[in-house]
């Protein structure tokens, strides 16, 4: 198949945003400061349907561009919006000391970062866009858990999650072009949504009986 | 008339009717109503099933064949007894104040949608929409098990909603892999149909990493809501904290429903790759799972946490039956998850009555003397438990059996000594423990009410099933169930 000139420079448009995804992951690992937090969460998903947005002027995809706008309205938009007024109103900014420290963290997130490409390799023959899309996705993905268990407070917990979640979408169009069918997406998108509500719901519920964010706080069911 | 699409929207739509409704009467009779309707719908699909093979409805967006329907009725049965249940508990725990009706509202609504979603797991076509639903059944229960809004429940829901999240995020990968696996590594034209009655048919083809991968990220993921050990610690958390009815959900259907999302990937992997690779890790979670139990439940402190344990180990049993992949097994595994399903109920039911009257689920705190204060639920909680525990004449002694005679047969004698011992391990644990608390001496000065029969319809009609189905299993259910088997086993 010859390809044609679009096609490669939208794939490298699309690398350098997969890449800028990682970088804000990279970002979201060492910054403390709540705000700040949500700010990098949705800038990279900004990158995703940015990617998407590619995808489909590329190859003309009607169906991406639904996709992309969804992202959009969805993590870029709504969800900053909605866990930031959750920050406001609980009115705590910083998260507290992690148990790993900014280097150390990071130095575990450049292994991770190789683990996910050393993952990666025997599938970038499968990668239809970009190089290394695959490995990035991965990497977002593990970061993604390690931020999970490194913080301990709740907001910060989700947040973790969406990222993972970013990870998985990116993976879904590094592997297939056109992502999952729109159905998929439509209830991926769905979910991820009524998601961070029921966790904020929770969050409310945990920070008024419990006086705190605090995830390490819940440990009374043992055995 | 559209049965798979009714049977979503029925409950959907009883649960949102719930909203406006200010009585607590008026919205568990809607919950009993449109559990009546949606049982009828599943035997009706049942019939339909053993008549035509497959039901597809919507452009084949949603499909039924003899495993989904057997699902159906797990799940319409379970949602049935559970909503009978519910109406009386919820009244006592209002008069008890320990809940508002704002709650108690909370609780109608969404467990119709809990059902929903579970039908909607079982009946989707499209490995997407499996997950989305699988996805909704986890959050339309979490609000369930923090109903009380203790700082106890809150915690057990937060893990649950977390370890879930989880789980589903690397179930969605998964996903996305076997959707890679189908698209192919050439078909950069038009994505393919991505529906399970399809990709059964071409997964020979499919690129035997990306299959293999699919299915240990499922295997994690749909592991994790399935409860297998060692992604089994939201299990006796969520079980204990949860309201009665809730418990008897989750552990009755929600747990299966997921072991069914894991098993439809299994199905595919054993078409693509031969069935040697899922069947080796579906055999080593459920072993795990069966032996970790007994020892938890033999140290346990609080009742619901026992019987959570105890579903860990029957949820082992079902997967170890099916890794084993015999024709017999397979029966016997899908079997047990029937039989499962109709006592587990009535021991969570039983356990909310004790926890309402004596305010605490501590075996210290509770026993011994139940019988005395509460006879009827006493009784029931016996028998449930001779059941769980598999004494003959009820049915899981002879699901039991059946996957372990069917193991012999196979040739397979280290796993059928392993599952021996932890069902032995199990069954002297809950003796021990119920034994501790049911006979003996009035600790309590409640007077006993023999009167007091909270539940009994619920308790009744699940635990007369079971000793019905027991010792009767009509003909066209016993076809069902070998047609899933079949299902499963890879033969036509």
């Amino acid at each position: 198949m010859n390809a044609p000139a679009p096609t490669e420079i939208g794939a490298q448009l699309i690398t350098l945003r997969a890449a800028g995804m990682l970088v804000f992951q990279l970002l979201l690992v060492v910054q403390r400061m709540l705000l700040t937090n949500i700010l990098l969460f949705a800038l990279q998903s900004l990158l995703l349907a940015a990617i998407a947005g590619i995808i489909g002027y590329v190859h003309d995809a009607r169906h991406i561009y639904v996709v992309a706008l969804l992202t959009l309205i969805g993590k870029v938009l709504f969800l900053p919006w909605l866990l930031n007024r959750q920050v406001r109103r609980i009115g705590i900014t910083q998260e507290i000391e992690p148990l790993l420290k900014g280097p150390a963290s990071m130095l575990l997130c450049g292994g991770l970062t190789l683990l996910g490409y050393i993952v990666a390799r025997p599938f970038t023959a499968l990668e239809r866009l970009g190089n290394n899309t695959l490995g990035i996705a991965i990497t977002l993905v593990l970061t993604g858990f390690f931020l999970m268990f490194n913080r301990r407070k709740a907001i910060t917990q989700v947040l973790a999650l969406l990222t993972v979640e970013n990870g998985v979408m990116l993976a879904a169009v590094a592997l297939t072009t056109y992502g999952m069918p729109l159905v998929v997406e439509l209830g991926v998108f769905f979910d991820v949504m009524v998601a961070v509500m029921v966790l904020g719901i929770l969050v409310y519920r945990i920070r008024e009986s419990f006086d705190s964010m605090d995830i390490s706080k819940l440990n009374q069911l043992k055995g | 008339m559209p049965l798979l699409a009714l049977l979503i929207f029925v409950p959907a739509a009883a649960g949102l009717a719930c909203l406006p409704v200010r009585s607590r009467r008026a919205m568990a009779a809607l919950g009993v109503l449109a559990c009546l309707i949606t049982l009828g719908l599943g035997v009706a699909l049942a019939r339909q099933v053993l008549d035509h093979g497959v039901v597809t409805e919507w452009n084949e967006f949603l499909c039924a064949d003899a495993l989904s329907a057997w699902m159906v009725l797990l799940i319409s049965v379970v949602s049935l007894g559970t909503s009978l249940y519910a109406g009386r508990y919820f009244q006592r725990d209002l008069d008890a104040k320990s809940v508002t009706l704002g709650r108690v509202r909370e609780y109608f609504v969404l467990t119709p949608l809990f059902s929903a979603a579970m039908f909607l797991v079982v009946l989707a076509n499209n490995p997407g929409v499996m997950w989305f639903a699988v996805e909704a059944t986890a959050l339309s229960s979490v609000l369930l098990v923090a109903l009380y809004n203790r700082r106890t429940s809150l915690e057990a829901a937060w893990k649950y909603i977390i370890l879930g999240s989880i789980g589903l995020a690397l179930a969605l990968f998964g996903t996305v892999f076997l959707y890679a696996a189908a698209v192919g590594p050439h078909a950069i034209e038009k994505p393919p149909s991505f529906n399970w009655s399809h990709l059964i048919t071409v997964a020979p083809q499919f690129d035997h990493d990306l299959v293999k991968l699919a299915f240990v990220f499922a295997l994690i993921g749909y592991g994790t809501k399935a409860g297998l050990a060692p992604m089994h610690t939201w299990l006796p958390d969520a079980h204990s904290e949860a309201p009665s009815p809730t418990s008897a959900m989750l552990s009755g259907v929600s747990l299966k429903i997921a072991l069914y999302a894991l098993l439809r990937f299994h199905i595919l992997a054993a078409a693509c790759l031969g069935s040697g690779f899922s069947r080796h890790f579906l055999l080593g979670f459920g072993l795990f799972s069966m032996l970790l139990a007994p020892p938890f439940i033999l140290v346990q402190q609080n009742l619901k946490r026992m019987l959570a344990y105890s579903s860990l180990e029957h949820i082992g049993l079902i997967c170890t039956g099916i890794a084993m992949n015999t024709p017999v097994t397979i029966f016997g595994a899908l079997l047990h998850m029937g039989y499962h399903a109709l006592a587990k109920p009535v021991l969570f039911f039983s356990a909310g009555n004790i926890h309402q009257t004596f305010h605490s689920l501590k075996f210290r705190v509770i026993g011994p003397g139940v019988a005395k204060v509460l006879p009827v639920t006493a009784l029931f909680m016996a028998l449930a438990a001779l059941a769980a525990i598999g004494l003959p004449p009820f049915g899981l002694f002879l699901s039991e059996m059946t996957v372990i005679s069917g193991g012999l047969a196979a040739g397979r004698t280290t796993v059928c000594v392993l599952i021996l011992a932890a069902l032995i391990a199990s069954f002297c644990g809950i003796l021990q423990q119920l034994t501790r608390i049911l006979p003996g001496a009035r600790k309590h000065d409640q007077p006993g009410d023999a009167r007091r029969a909270d539940g009994v319809p619920a308790m009744l009609l699940l635990l007369g099933g079971l000793l019905l189905f027991s010792v009767w299993l009509p003909a066209p259910l016993q076809q069902i169930i070998r047609r899933a088997a079949a299902i499963i086993g890879g033969t036509p």
